[in-house]
């Protein structure tokens, strides 16, 4: 196997092949404009598609309730800079905050435990290793509906309803099935060589998971990693159910806008959107350089 | 060093399992029990009815609706967002003007895929109240006054039971698209670049090289993807319940199970019934995804 | 609490193995231990007397859940001040949400409910549910206690009250608003503009065509939620059959949704439709869009109950008159033009489990009182259930106008339940009038679909049938 190292934007890798002069190059320059025009044109109009509604948003936020449905095209006639006061002063804030706290957690401890039992099921034969694999494989067939209810008294009976605690376990059970299911998968493809080696070196079992197989299967990690941040950060079932007094983000706007169709306060309610999209969006923008790094460097063969 | 190997899977494996059972598979397991029961969901009683639960629902009309669209849903988003974010790849790939194959961006491939990528760090909800605003039936609402200067008639859009569903769909794929689409770029960025210098050599062009050997390499991921989005499509709770008129939307177009299973359970006080579509809901997800990865299998290629 | 709480522990611990529990055994069991009166509940603990009919513990911590709604919830800020004066120990926990349901069913659940919940809203809990497996207090020692202004309850009430609050002939629920529905419109604009609203359904279309002319939507509503649209076709309907076409409705008779009056109100809904009277688009707006759009003289009438006022507050002009018009008459109607649909809402309810069902009780007797009901209707401009107490007080357009209209309408106005009853008909039924209003079915269509609907209900082995004569 090689690690070739590439850079961000998706260059030249740094190892490259020696190039035989004259070959690859099928066709002339023309067609290779015709390609790239037809691409940018597609791709332009899918980019405008996403994020024409996310600015859209942004603006309504700084709008009057009558403004967002009178004149949704126009610049406000005045910034409604108020609306946010208003999202404010509802909890956003506090939503917020809940989630970053049982996102956070819920997500290291989903990784930290989906790698080790999916390592453990990948690469060591014992009996009852296809049994517990297709339990946690058939967790993905599983509608979170179907057992809300049960959990609900589960979550009860262990004093856990509306604490980070209990919101971050459940979200750790629920993200495994996945996380095993994916990880196993990648801990597979992984070669033996290497942990044969670590093993000469009188690594232990342990050892050579963290020092050696982990750090080699960061792309995967990463991978699997924003499915998580994603899926916990989304979840709106779970926490409507397990913890209706610490709500998160999630159903925090659900809330408002349930609350708004009394109040009919629609600029607050963007504002609200905006307080809940933006931070994220920033730290989305920061984060994803290295998920893009992550994705395209160290990649194994 | 056996001994010690043992002691190694035990610990390694207790935690996560242990959560496990008591999360996911205890609920589960009680989820069966309830499905034959008459419980509400508002009261510690409930009687043990047998399989009454699972007659009444093939004569609920409504349920049988939300079986209907959830079909829909089904089919259409997986192959709608696998196809398309493949097509996006593709032109990431070979629509830039440099030399070379492989992950070859088209310059501002970075741009792009930070774009189609943004709906996913949304939550559902946010992306919900988004387009339900902006779909607004009425002359002024965005899209519609859009169309109108372009000179088309405004629609009713959620408002329209023909369109409902559609609408749904839409809004699930235009969310999944951009992560489908990184996901597949990192795929391919992880194919060695000899399998291309290879194929180069034997003067494979670029779309050839794409289908040839990109989308076989790939054959994994899309697998993978096409599981995952199907679950995703049989739980669309969370979108349908925030945007759709009703919930449900118009002469219930959207209705969908999991919606119907939090109507009965909760508002209407039938947490028994519920689990019964919940264990329809299991057993449907089960054979859906047995029968994809079934058809989609293929060699695994080793590189 | 004894029974109840030994009860659960036994279902604790013999999870495994079912006990099952006829539902009115239980029941009973539990409302009977848990109705005040003060005898052997461990909750109530004072001494009753005239001042205390149902002896509260002075000190006694008192759990108010308010549905933050349309009424908002300052009124019940002032109850529980009121509650205060009386107990000056007693802690008063109050919320106001509007997520009753998602907040509240674990509460049910883990047999913790709070003392006193307003269950209201889209997210209400399910009431007949709870009525019928015996989790509400019995309320009819209420409704015979004597009121804080002297006399019985029950006879300073709108009858419409004990009826509404009725499950199996114990009255488990007291529906505390009176709500008036009816047909909508600014009397500023239609003095203005020389309109009234029309007794018959040949003047009412005239009227509308002369709206149109005049570059107004004679007709908008939410069509978001069916409920209002049929709302006022159950209001021509009922006009024009007698009440006996919601009371065959209500008891899920066979056929009762073919009924002539209904399918001429159907067809009488269409041809608004047909007729270009609908605002354009009102078939996806939700209720405060399209009331914002009524307000903005976009559209002459919207249907709606007396809170719309109130709800729409914030957005209506200075000078708009939010009154209320009674449904005009089909040919052959037989309730007079001055009548309309009458009913009792804002579901407060004390749970069987409640830790001061005693409490619970004297909060809803103090909310039963002359002072704290006119507050309400101050507040709210709303009318209560307690028969004049919003006498005396400068009552806004709307309370005016609603107060009127029952007044007039006397013993001619109905109300109808089974929306409340059958829930999971309800769905159904508002697409069922979703879809007509949208004009994407015929008359004929829409009543089989009603009644399909009601079919499959009187056939569900889990619905309990009431009936009404």
């Amino acid at each position: 196997m090689a690690v070739t190292t590439r850079t961000g934007d998706a260059g030249q890798p740094t190892t490259a092949p020696p190039r035989r002069p004259g070959d690859g190059r099928r066709t002339g320059r023309a067609g290779d404009v015709g390609v790239n025009v037809f691409s940018h044109v597609v791709l332009v109009g899918w980019s405008v598609m996403v994020l024409v509604p996310f600015a859209w948003a942004l603006l309504a936020s700084v709008k009057t309730s009558g403004e967002i449905f009178g004149s949704p095209w126009s610049l406000p006639e005045v910034f409604q800079w108020s609306n946010f006061a208003r999202a404010w002063d509802k909890g956003v804030g506090q939503y917020l905050l809940n989630s970053v706290i049982v996102v956070t957690g819920g997500v290291v401890l989903t990784m930290l435990l989906g790698s080790m039992a999916a390592y453990v099921l990948a690469r060591y034969r014992f009996p009852g290793n296809r049994l517990v694999y297709y339990l946690f494989a058939a967790g993905m067939m599983f509608p979170v509906f179907l057992a809300i209810v049960p959990l609900f008294f589960v979550v009860q009976n262990l004093g856990m309803l509306s604490t980070y605690q209990g919101l971050i376990l459940v979200y750790v059970a629920y993200s495994l099935p996945f996380t095993v299911f994916f990880m196993h998968a990648f801990f597979k493809t992984l070669p033996t060589s290497v942990a044969e080696a670590a093993f000469m070196d009188g690594c232990s079992h342990a050892g050579v998971f963290f020092r050696v197989m982990l750090p080699m299967a960061k792309p995967g990690l990463l991978s699997i990693g924003i499915f998580n941040v994603i899926g916990q950060f989304n979840q709106f079932v779970l926490p409507q159910f397990l913890s209706p007094e610490k709500p998160v983000l999630a159903q925090g706007i659900a809330t408002l806008l349930a609350s708004q169709r009394y109040e009919g306060d629609w600029g607050a309610l963007f504002a609200a959107l905006t307080i809940a999209m933006v931070p994220v969006v920033v730290v989305y923008l920061l984060f994803y350089r290295q998920v893009q790094a992550g994705l395209t460097s160290g990649t194994l063969k | 060093m056996r001994h010690g190997q043992y002691r190694f899977i035990v610990g390694f494996l207790v935690l996560p399992l242990a959560l496990y059972a008591i999360f996911v598979i205890s609920p589960f397991v009680q989820a069966f029990y309830y499905s034959l029961t008459n419980w509400t969901g508002v009261s510690p009683q409930f009687d043990f009815v047998g399989l009454q639960n699972f007659q009444t629902l093939t004569q609920d009309s409504l349920f049988l609706r939300a079986v209907r669209n959830n079909l829909v849903l089904l089919v259409g988003m997986p192959l709608a967002v696998i196809l398309l974010a493949l097509f996006y790849a593709f032109l990431l790939n070979v629509g830039g003007a440099g030399s070379g194959v492989g992950v070859r961006g088209v310059r501002g491939s970075g741009f792009y895929k930070l774009a189609f990528f943004l709906p996913q760090v949304l939550s559902v909800p946010v992306i919900a109240v988004i387009w339900a605003v902006i779909l607004d039936p009425t002359p002024t609402g965005l899209v519609n006054s859009a169309m109108r200067r372009v000179g088309f008639g405004g629609s009713g859009w959620l408002a329209d039971p023909n369109l409902a569903l559609y609408c749904v769909l839409w809004v699930l794929v235009w969310g999944s698209v951009g992560f489908y689409l990184v996901l597949f770029n990192a795929a391919m960025s992880s194919i060695p670049r000899d399998i291309y210098e290879a194929a180069l050599i034997d003067g494979a062009g670029r779309v050839a090289t794409f289908f040839r050997v990109t989308i076989p390499l790939l054959w994994d991921t899309i697998q993978t993807s096409w599981v995952y989005l199907a679950i995703l499509a049989l739980d669309v709770y969370a979108l349908v319940a925030v945007m759709t008129p009703g919930p449900g939307g118009p002469a219930n177009a959207t209705q969908v199970i999991s919606l119907q299973i939090a109507q009965n359970g909760f508002q209407f006080g039938r947490a028994g019934y519920a689990s019964a579509m919940g264990v329809v809901l299991f057993f449907f997800t089960l054979i859906i995804a047995a029968i994809m990865l079934r058809a989609t299998r293929r060699q695994r290629i080793e590189y | 609490m004894g029974t109840p709480n030994q009860y659960s522990r036994r279902l604790f611990l013999q999870r495994a193995v079912l006990v099952s529990v006829a539902a009115a055994g239980g029941g009973s069991l539990l409302t009977g231990c848990a109705s005040g009166g003060g005898g052997g509940t461990e909750s109530g603990g004072g001494e009753t007397s005239a001042e205390n009919p149902f002896g509260v513990q002075a000190d006694a911590p008192l759990d108010v859940v308010i549905f933050k709604g349309g009424y908002g919830d300052d009124y019940a800020k002032f109850h529980e001040e009121l509650y205060k004066k009386k107990f000056p120990n007693a802690e008063i926990k109050h919320a106001g949400i509007t997520d009753i349901r998602q907040q509240l069913q674990p509460r049910f659940n883990s047999g913790n409910p709070p003392d006193v919940i307003d269950n209201s809203g889209a997210e209400q809990l399910p009431l007949a549910t709870l009525a019928d497996t015996g989790q509400l207090a019995d309320l009819t020692p209420l409704f015979d206690a004597e009121s804080i202004d002297g006399g019985k309850i029950r006879d300073t009430l709108n009858p419409v009250a004990i009826e509404a609050g009725d499950y199996g002939g114990k009255i488990l629920v007291l529906n505390y608003a009176l709500e008036v529905y009816g047909l909508w419109y600014d009397k500023t604009l239609f003095d203005q503009k020389g309109w009234q609203p029309a007794e018959t359904w040949d003047d009412f279309l005239t009227l509308a065509e002369e709206i149109k002319g005049d570059g107004i939507a004679p007709m908008a509503h939410q069509g978001k939620y069916p409920y209002y649209i049929q709302q006022v076709t159950m209001d021509m309907a009922v006009k024009h059959g007698g009440v006996e076409v919601v009371k065959a409705i209500d008891s899920l008779e066979p056929n009762a949704w073919k009924h002539p009056s209904v399918k001429m109100a159907a067809e009488a809904l269409l041809e608004i439709k047909s007729k270009g009277y609908m605002l354009q688009g009102t078939e996806g707006l939700d209720h405060i869009q399209s009331q914002t759009r009524w307000n903005e003289h976009k559209a002459a009438f919207i249907p709606s109950g007396s809170w719309l006022e109130n709800e729409q507050k914030k957005v209506a002009p200075e000078d708009f008159a939010t009154t209320v018009a009674p449904t005009p008459l089909m040919d052959g109607s037989k309730l007079p033009f001055q009548s309309t649909r009458v009913s009792a809402a804002e579901a407060f309810i004390v749970p069987a489990k409640a830790k001061n069902v005693p409490g619970g009780q004297e909060y809803l007797r103090i909310m039963l009182s002359k002072e704290g009901a006119s507050k309400f209707t101050e507040l709210t401009a709303a009318p209560t259930v307690v028969t004049g107490a919003g006498e005396g007080l400068d009552l806004t357009p709307a309370a005016a106008s609603a107060s009127e209209l029952v007044k007039a309408g006397g013993d001619n106005n109905w109300n109808y339940y089974f929306f409340v009853w059958y829930s999971p008909m309800r769905p159904k039924i508002e697409t069922a009038f979703g879809e007509l209003a949208a004009g994407r079915v015929t008359a004929d269509e829409f009543c089989a679909a009603c009644q399909k609907a009601a079919d499959e209900t009187a056939k569900d082995p889990q619905t309990k049938k009431r009936t009404r004569s």
